[in-house]
C-alpha cells in the first residue's frame, strides 16, 4: 500500500497552540481536520507536507447552533451532522442537499465543513451551497480573529486566501428572510449521487409577492473555484419565477461558467450541465421557498 | 516518535503506543494484527477499509492513528468473537452475499451499523448506506437480499 | 442420485469470509519479511541511458536493489517478449525499471524515490492505428527473434498477431445479399479492479536455489512457467502457494508483483520479500482489457437471414503480449456470434503500442466482439423492420448445428436463453415517457463463447481414516465459488456428506497440474476429474464393505456416508467401516484426470479441429433503461439475464456469476473509461476510474437454462465469463429503442448520448 512519508505530528489543545504550531511549521505545515482531503493529498503527493497539526483535540470547534440572527456551524462539524440537522434543513436547505451528496457515507462521516472550504476544490459541494447561503467564515490566525465571506476565500484551484497559520473556527450563516429557498444539484460520473461533481450548482432565491427579489447562483466544477454566476442572478432578479425566467437564468449561468475539459468531462458537456443543473437547482430553490414554478 | 493512545477495540480497552504518522488501517492490520480489515484503494473511494468508529462506518485508510484515541473501534473480528455468527453474518452466508470476500468485512460492518440505527431499513436505505463500498464481483443483489432479510428482525 | 449437486448449498468459504478470517495475499506475513517498491517509467517509450541506485542503496532499511540487467531473460505466454524489469528500453508509462527491498514498505518507497534514471525519449506509438503506419517506430524491433508459439506475426512491423479465417465465398454472398450493413465499432481498455491489489511474497532458498512464492493467482501452473522464463530457471525450481484471491477476472495470471518479488528475493540472502502494488500501479501497470476496433460487414436476405459476414479486427496488446494473442485469435472468431452464417471471412491483427499491457479479462475477447456483433444485429433488425428477437432466433444456433469449423455443436440452449430473457423483460411493451425529460426503452443481446480447448485437469482425492475427504487440486478459489461446487461434486461422487469434504489451498508442490481457473472451465474440467476419482474411491469403499459383509460390491451403494444394500437397508456408516481399520490405519487415494483432447465432440473440418470447443457458453440479456435527455445519463432499470449453464451444480453460485456479470458489464459499459494522453493514463485512481456501486445496480433477474451436456460432470458447463459480455450491447440496444440513437464506441457516456441526441435533433427536425 502507499505509505505516508514521515512528517511531524502534533495535537494542540488550544487554538493558540495550534496557530503557533502552524506558524512555526512554515509553508508545508497543514491543519488536519477530517483528513479526507489532506491524507489523500499526502498519499498522492499533491502537496508537500512536513508537519500535520491535528486540531480535533481543540474544544469548541464543532456543533450547529441557532444564534437567532444566524446559524453557527463549527469548522470541525462533520458533513453527516449537517446532513442530519433539522435546523440547517429548515434554514439552509442547499447545505443539506450538498452535504447529502458529498462523497460516500464512510467519507462523509469523517469529512468536515472547514476542511471542505480549506481544500478549496473547484468541485466542492459545500462551497457553492455556503456561497448562496451568504455564509462567512470566522478565522483565527497570528493576527487574531476576523470574519470573511466564504465567497471571498477562494482564490484559485486548491487555494484560499488563508495564510498557512490561519484556522477557520466556524461558519456564520445569516438566518434567511421569509420567502427564502435554496437547493444544490450535481452530476457525477456515475450519473448522480455521491461522485465528485462533473458540474454542480447551488441556487437560492428570496421570493416576495411572487417575484424573485434576491437570487444567488454558485457553480462548482465550472471554473477554477466555486464562484457566483452574476449574469444569471441578474437575469432572474425582479422576475416572477416561471419555467421561462428560470430557463433564461440557466442559459445565462452557462455563459457565466468558464469550464475546462479534464478527466471527468469535456468543457462543452460541462457548459450544457451548467444550464441543466442551474435550472434544476433553481427549481429546487423555488420549491423550498414555498413558491412554485409557473410553467 | 510514538504516541500513547487509549482506545477501545472490539469492546476491549486498549492502551497502545502508536506511530502517529501511520493510518488507523495500518495500526489495525500490522500492529494489532486485525487483518480482517482490508485496503482496496487507500484514498477513500472503495470503502474496503471500513471499520466502525463509535458505531459509525468510517474509511480507516484516511484516519491517522492518533484519532483512534477515546473512540470505540469495531472491526470484523469483533462481530463473532464469541464463536457465534451475528445475524448479519448468518444472512450473508445463507443468501450467498459474497464472492471473493474482499469487501465482505466492510459490507457486513456497514450493514450491522445500519441495522443498529434502524431495525427495518428498506431497499433504498440499504443501498444508500452501502453505496460507499465497492464489490467488484457484483454480489450486490444478494448483499441487498441478505440485509433485507435481517431488516425487520432486528440486528 | 445426487444429494448436493443441483442444490443451493451454502458456500464453503463463506464463514471465513464473513468473519474476516480468510487469509488473502495481502495478509501473508513471514518472519524477517522485507518489502518491495518499484521505480516505473514516466515515459511511454524511451531508451534507458543510465540508472543510479547509489542513494537508494544507502537509504535506511534498504537490503537489495534489482535492475533489469540482473535477469536478462524474457517471458510471455505466446511470445517471449517481456523482461521482469526493463532492459535498455521502457515501453509504456509504468514499465518497471528498478526494484528496491527494505525492511519496511515505507522505507522501500522512500528509497525508491531516490533512484535516478536517465532516459532518452523515443517516438511513441500511442494508438493502435498509428502502429500500422508504414513508417511507424517499432515497439519491439526484435520481434522476429523472440521465441514464440505457432501463431503468425509480421516481422519488422508492430503486428504481433495475424490471423485469417475464411469459409464459403463471402464476396459472392455479399453480391447476392439483398442488404449489406457495414459499420465500425470499438471497445475500450478496462481495468479488472480486483479489490485486492496485485501482491506476492517470494523467498529464495540459497542452498537449493528453489523459490517459494505466496501468491494470489487464477493459474498457478501457467504463472509458474512465466516466472521460470523470466528467472531463466526450470519450472520445478518454483513452488507457488496460493492464498485466498481477492478477485481475479483474468487479472491474476501473469507475473506482476510476482516478478518483482522473485527478483528481489534472489538478492536478500533468503529473507522473504513482499511486493504489494498500490491501486495506482494496478491501474497503470498490471494489465487491462484489450481494446479493439472492429469493422463488421453483414449481408442479409429480405427474409432476414444472414448469408455473409466479414470482420476486420484490430487489437491493441499494449507494450507486451502477455495473454493477448489468444484474445486476438479466439475473440475474433466469435465476432460471428451464435449465428448460422454460411460465408464468413475474418482478419484479425494485433499490434504493439507504447501503452499499458493488456491481457485476459473476463470473457477473453468475447466482451469486445459481442459489443460489435450484437450492436450490428440490432441495427440490421431495426433497419429491416424485423423484431430483433425474431431476427436472432431465426439465425441462431440450435443443437446439432455445425460451428464455423464444422464442429457439430452440442449443449446449445441459445433459443431458450433468448426466449426467457425476452419474456422476463416484457418485450414489446414499455412506458416510453415517464417524465418530460425521461425516455425508456428495451434492448436485447446475446453471446457465445468457447472454452479453452484442449485442456486438462487433475485431482487427487484422499479419504482419511477419520472419514474426511480432501479434494486436492490446483484450482484456486478466485471468488466464483468453485471450492463449493467442487466440494458438492466430490461429495456426490464419493457419496459422503459435504461437511467432511474440503478443498485444500493450491500448492504446486502438492496439488497436481491443472489448466487455468479461467475460460469458465473449472466446473466442467475439474468436475470431470473429480467424478472419475470420486467413483474410484466409492468403489474401493464399497469393496471394503463387501469384504466385510461377505457380499458383492455390486449390491452395495453409498450416499451421504451411509452404505446400504440393494434394498436401501443401512448396513454401516463409512465412519464405522473405517473405524474397523483403526489399529492398522487406513487411507484411500484416487487420482482423476480429465482432458478434452481426443473427445469425439471436437471433430471438425480437417485442420480446423483446434477451433472446436468442448462446450459452448451462451447467454442472453434483455435490459430496460431510462435516459435523461437533458443530461444524457442512462439509468438501467432492469436486466433479465439468461444463461445456459448446462446444469446448475449450485443455482446460488450460478446466480452469483450471472448477477455479478451484469453488474460488471454495466459498469464496463457505462462508467469505466481511461483518459489516456500520449500513452499516459491520467485517471489512475478509483476516484476517476468509476466502478458501479450497489446504488447503480438495476433489478437483475438471473435465469438459468439447463441444456445438459453429455460429456459434462452432471451435465454442467461453465458460466463465469459469459454473463458480463451481453450487458453493454443490451443497454446500447435499449438506448436505440428509447431515443433512436446508436453509440458504436464504448463506453456509453452521458456526453456521447447527449451529443448523439443533438445530432439526431439537427438531422431530423420536428422529431
Ligand atoms: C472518496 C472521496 C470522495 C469525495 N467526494 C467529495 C464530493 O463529492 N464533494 C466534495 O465537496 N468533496 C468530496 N471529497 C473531499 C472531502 O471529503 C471534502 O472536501 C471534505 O469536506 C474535507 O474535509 P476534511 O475535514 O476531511 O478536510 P481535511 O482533509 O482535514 O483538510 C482539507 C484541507 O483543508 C485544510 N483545513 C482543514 N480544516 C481547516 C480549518 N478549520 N481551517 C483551515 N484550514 C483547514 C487542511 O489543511 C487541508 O488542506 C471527497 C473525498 C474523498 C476521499
Amino acid at each position: 500500500m502507499k505509505r505516508l512519508r514521515q512528517f511531524a505530528y502534533s495535537e494542540p489543545a488550544t487554538l493558540d497552540e495550534a496557530v503557533a504550531a502552524l506558524a512555526s511549521g512554515g509553508e508545508d505545515a497543514r491543519v488536519l481536520a477530517g483528513g479526507t482531503d489532506l491524507i489523500v493529498d499526502m498519499k498522492t503527493e499533491r502537496l508537500p507536507t512536513s508537519a500535520v497539526v491535528n486540531i480535533k483535540k481543540i474544544p469548541g470547534l464543532t456543533g450547529i447552533d441557532d444564534l437567532g440572527e444566524a446559524t453557527r456551524i463549527g469548522a470541525l462539524t462533520k458533513v453527516t451532522a449537517i446532513e442530519g440537522s433539522q435546523l440547517v434543513q429548515q434554514r439552509h436547505p442547499a447545505l443539506v442537499d450538498a452535504a447529502s451528496v458529498l462523497a460516500s457515507p464512510p467519507v462523509r462521516a469523517l469529512a468536515t465543513i472547514g476542511g471542505n472550504v480549506g481544500r478549496a476544490s473547484p468541485a466542492s459541494d459545500l462551497g457553492p451551497a455556503l456561497i448562496v447561503s451568504a455564509a462567512s467564515a470566522r478565522i483565527r490566525g497570528t493576527m487574531g480573529e476576523r470574519e470573511e465571506l466564504v465567497e471571498g476565500l477562494y482564490v484559485g484551484p486548491g487555494q484560499t486566501s488563508l495564510t498557512c497559520s490561519d484556522i477557520i473556527t466556524d461558519f456564520i450563516i445569516p438566518s434567511p428572510p421569509v420567502g427564502f429557498g435554496s437547493g444544490h444539484v450535481k452530476l457525477g460520473k456515475r450519473g448522480g449521487g455521491t461522485d465528485i461533481a462533473m458540474a454542480g450548482t447551488s441556487a437560492s432565491v428570496v421570493i416576495e409577492d411572487g417575484v424573485v427579489r434576491d437570487c444567488k447562483i454558485a457553480l462548482a466544477s465550472l471554473g477554477p473555484i466555486p464562484f457566483r454566476a452574476p449574469t444569471a442572478e441578474a437575469a432572474l432578479s425582479g422576475q416572477a419565477p416561471t419555467e421561462e425566467t428560470l430557463g433564461a437564468a440557466a442559459e445565462a449561468a452557462a455563459e457565466d461558467a468558464s469550464p475546462i475539459g479534464d478527466v471527468r468531462a469535456s468543457a462543452s458537456y460541462r457548459a450544457t450541465l451548467a444550464r441543466v443543473l442551474t435550472l434544476r437547482a433553481l427549481r429546487a430553490a423555488v420549491a423550498s421557498s414555498g413558491g412554485w414554478v409557473v410553467a | 516518535m510514538t504516541f500513547r493512545i487509549d482506545t477501545t477495540i472490539n469492546g476491549d480497552r486498549t492502551v497502545i503506543d502508536v506511530d502517529p504518522t501511520l493510518t488507523l488501517l495500518e495500526v489495525l492490520r500490522e500492529q494489532l494484527l486485525l487483518s480482517g480489515t482490508k485496503e482496496g484503494c487507500g484514498v477513500g473511494e472503495c470503502g474496503t477499509c471500513v471499520v466502525l468508529c463509535d458505531g459509525e462506518p468510517i474509511a480507516s485508510c484516511l484516519v491517522l492513528a492518533g484519532d483512534a484515541a477515546g473512540c470505540s473501534i469495531e472491526t470484523i473480528e469483533g462481530l463473532a468473537d464469541s464463536g457465534e455468527l451475528s445475524d448479519v453474518q448468518r444472512a450473508f452466508v445463507r443468501t450467498g452475499a459474497l464472492q471473493c470476500g474482499f469487501c465482505t468485512p466492510a459490507m457486513v460492518l456497514t450493514a450491522t451499523a445500519l441495522l443498529r440505527e434502524d431495525a427495518a431499513p428498506d431497499a433504498e436505505e440499504v443501498k444508500k448506506a452501502l453505496g460507499g463500498i465497492l464489490c467488484r464481483c457484483g454480489a450486490y443483489p444478494k448483499i441487498l437480499e441478505a440485509v433485507l432479510e435481517v431488516s425487520g428482525e432486528g440486528a | 442420485m445426487t444429494t448436493y449437486v443441483g442444490n443451493r448449498v451454502a458456500r464453503v468459504d463463506s464463514v471465513d469470509k464473513v468473519t474476516g478470517r480468510a487469509v488473502y495475499g495481502v495478509d501473508v506475513a513471514l518472519p524477517g519479511m522485507l518489502h518491495g517498491a518499484v521505480v516505473r517509467s514516466p515515459y511511454p517509450h524511451a531508451r534507458i541511458v543510465s540508472i543510479d541506485t547509489s542513494a537508494a542503496e544507502r537509504a535506511p532499511g534498504v537490503v537489495a536493489v534489482a535492475t533489469g540487467k540482473d535477469f536478462p531473460h524474457l517471458f510471455g505466454a505466446a511470445i517471449k517478449d517481456q523482461p521482469f524489469l526493463a532492459i535498455d528500453r521502457v515501453r509504456y508509462v509504468g514499465d518497471p525499471v528498478v526494484a528496491v527491498a527494505a525492511t519496511s514498505e515505507r522505507e522501500a518507497q522512500y528509497a525508491r524515490d531516490l533512484v535516478r534514471v536517465e532516459y532518452e525519449e523515443l517516438p511513441a506509438i500511442t494508438d493502435m492505428q498509428m502502429a500500422l503506419d508504414d513508417d511507424a517506430p517499432l515497439v519491439h524491433p526484435d520481434l522476429h527473434t523472440y521465441e514464440r508459439g505457432g501463431h503468425e506475426i509480421v516481422p519488422h512491423t508492430n503486428i504481433n498477431t495475424l490471423y485469417h479465417f475464411e469459409r464459403g465465398d463471402v464476396d459472392a454472398a455479399f453480391a447476392e445479399a439483398d442488404h449489406v450493413f457495414e459499420a465500425e465499432y470499438s471497445a475500450h481498455a478496462l481495468s479488472h479492479v480486483t479489490l485486492e491489489v496485485h501482491v506476492a511474497v517470494a523467498q529464495y532458498d540459497t542452498y537449493s536455489g528453489d523459490y517459494t512464492l505466496w501468491v494470489t493467482t487464477d493459474r498457478p501452473y501457467f504463472l509458474r512457467d512465466d516466472l521460470a522464463g523470466g528467472l531463466g530457471v526450470d519450472g520445478s525450481k518454483i513452488r507457488l502457494k496460493v492464498a485466498q484471491v481477492g478477485g481475479s477476472f483474468g487479472a491474476k495470471g501473469v507475473p506482476i508483483a510476482e516478478a518483482i518479488a522473485v527478483m528481489l528475493a534472489r538478492k536478500t540472502s533468503g529473507r522473504p520479500v513482499k511486493v504489494e502494488l498500490t491501486r495506482e500501479e494496478c491501474l497503470i501497470a498490471s494489465q487491462l482489457r484489450v481494446p479493439a476496433i472492429m469493422k463488421l460487414k453483414t449481408g442479409v436476405t429480405n427474409e432476414g437471414f444472414m448469408i455473409a459476414r466479414s470482420a476486420d479486427v484490430l487489437w491493441d496488446s499494449g507494450a507486451y503480449t502477455a495473454y493477448t494473442v489468444g484474445v486476438a485469435i479466439r475473440g475474433s472468431q466469435t465476432i460471428v456470434g451464435p449465428y448460422r452464417i454460411p460465408n464468413v471471412k475474418i482478419r484479425s491483427r494485433q499490434v504493439y503500442t507504447n501503452k499499458a499491457i493488456t491481457g485476459s479479462y473476463r470473457g477473453y475477447g468475447t466482451t469486445q466482439v459481442t459489443w460489435a456483433c450484437e450492436s450490428q444485429m440490432d441495427e440490421i433488425a431495426n433497419e429491416l423492420g424485423i423484431d430483433p428477437v425474431v431476427f436472432r432466433l431465426q439465425n441462431g444456433y440450435e443443437e446439432g448445428d455445425p460451428y464455423l469449423n464444422g464442429q457439430i455443436m452440442h449443449g446449445v440452449g441459445l433459443r431458450e436463453t433468448i426466449e426467457t430473457a425476452r419474456d422476463e423483460i416484457g418485450w414489446g411493451s414499455v412506458e416510453r415517457k415517464p417524465a418530460p425529460h425521461l425516455r425508456r426503452g428495451k434492448g436485447l443481446a446475446t453471446m457465445i463463447k468457447p472454452t479453452l480447448t484442449p485442456s486438462s485437469s487433475n485431482v487427487v482425492i484422499n479419504l482419511g481414516q477419520d472419514g474426511r475427504v480432501q479434494v486436492v487440486c490446483a484450482a484456486p478459489e478466485v471468488g466464483s465459488g468453485q471450492d463449493t461446487v467442487l466440494a458438492q461434486m466430490a461429495a456426490d461422487a464419493v457419496g459422503v456428506p459435504i461437511d467432511v469434504v474440503s478443498v485444500p489451498a493450491t500448492d504446486t508442490a502438492l496439488t497436481p497440474y491443472n489448466g487455468p481457473v479461467a475460460s469458465s472451465r473449472t466446473t466442467y474440467h475439474m468436475g470431470n476429474a473429480i467424478v472419475a476419482a470420486g467413483a474410484e474411491i466409492r468403489e474401493k469403499v464399497l469393496g471394503l464393505a463387501a469384504d466385510f459383509f461377505g457380499t458383492d460390491a455390486d449390491y452395495l451403494e453409498m450416499y451421504d456416508g451411509e452404505i446400504r444394500d440393494e434394498n436401501g437397508e443401512l448396513l454401516i456408516t463409512l465412519k464405522d467401516l473405517l473405524a474397523r481399520h483403526q489399529s492398522e490405519g487406513y487411507a484411500l487415494t484416487a487420482g482423476g484426470r480429465y482432458s478434452s483432447t481426443g473427445s469425439p465432440l471436437l471433430k471438425a473440418n480437417p485442420g480446423e479441429e483446434w477451433i472446436s470447443s468442448i462446450f459452448w457458453m451462451l447467454c442472453t440479456q434483455a435490459a430496460e433503461i431510462e435516459v435523461d435527455t437533458e443530461t444524457g445519463v442512462i439509468r438501467v432499470i432492469k436486466v433479465a439475464a439468461s444463461a445456459d449453464v448446462g446444469k446448475a451444480i449450485n443455482p446460488m453460485t450460478c446466480e452469483q456469476q450471472v448477477e455479478g456479470g451484469v453488474v460488471m458489464g454495466l459498469s464496463n459499459g457505462l462508467f469505466e473509461d481511461f483518459k489516456i494522453d500520449n500513452g499516459r493514463i491520467e485517471n489512475a485512481s478509483l476516484v476517476d476510474y468509476k466502478v458501479a456501486t450497489i446504488e447503480d445496480m438495476p433489478e437483475i433477474v438471473p435465469i438459468l437454462v439447463e441444456s445438459v451436456h453429455n460429456e459434462a460432470p452432471f451435465g454442467a458447463k461453465g458460466i463465469g465469463e459469459p454473463a458480463a459480455a451481453a450487458t453493454p450491447p443490451a443497454i446500447a440496444n435499449a438506448l436505440f429503442d428509447a431515443v433512436g440513437i446508436r453509440i458504436r464506441d464504448l463506453p456509453i457516456t452521458p456526453e456521447k448520448v447527449l451529443a448523439a441526441l443533438a445530432e439526431k435533433a439537427a438531422t431530423e427536425p420536428g422529431d
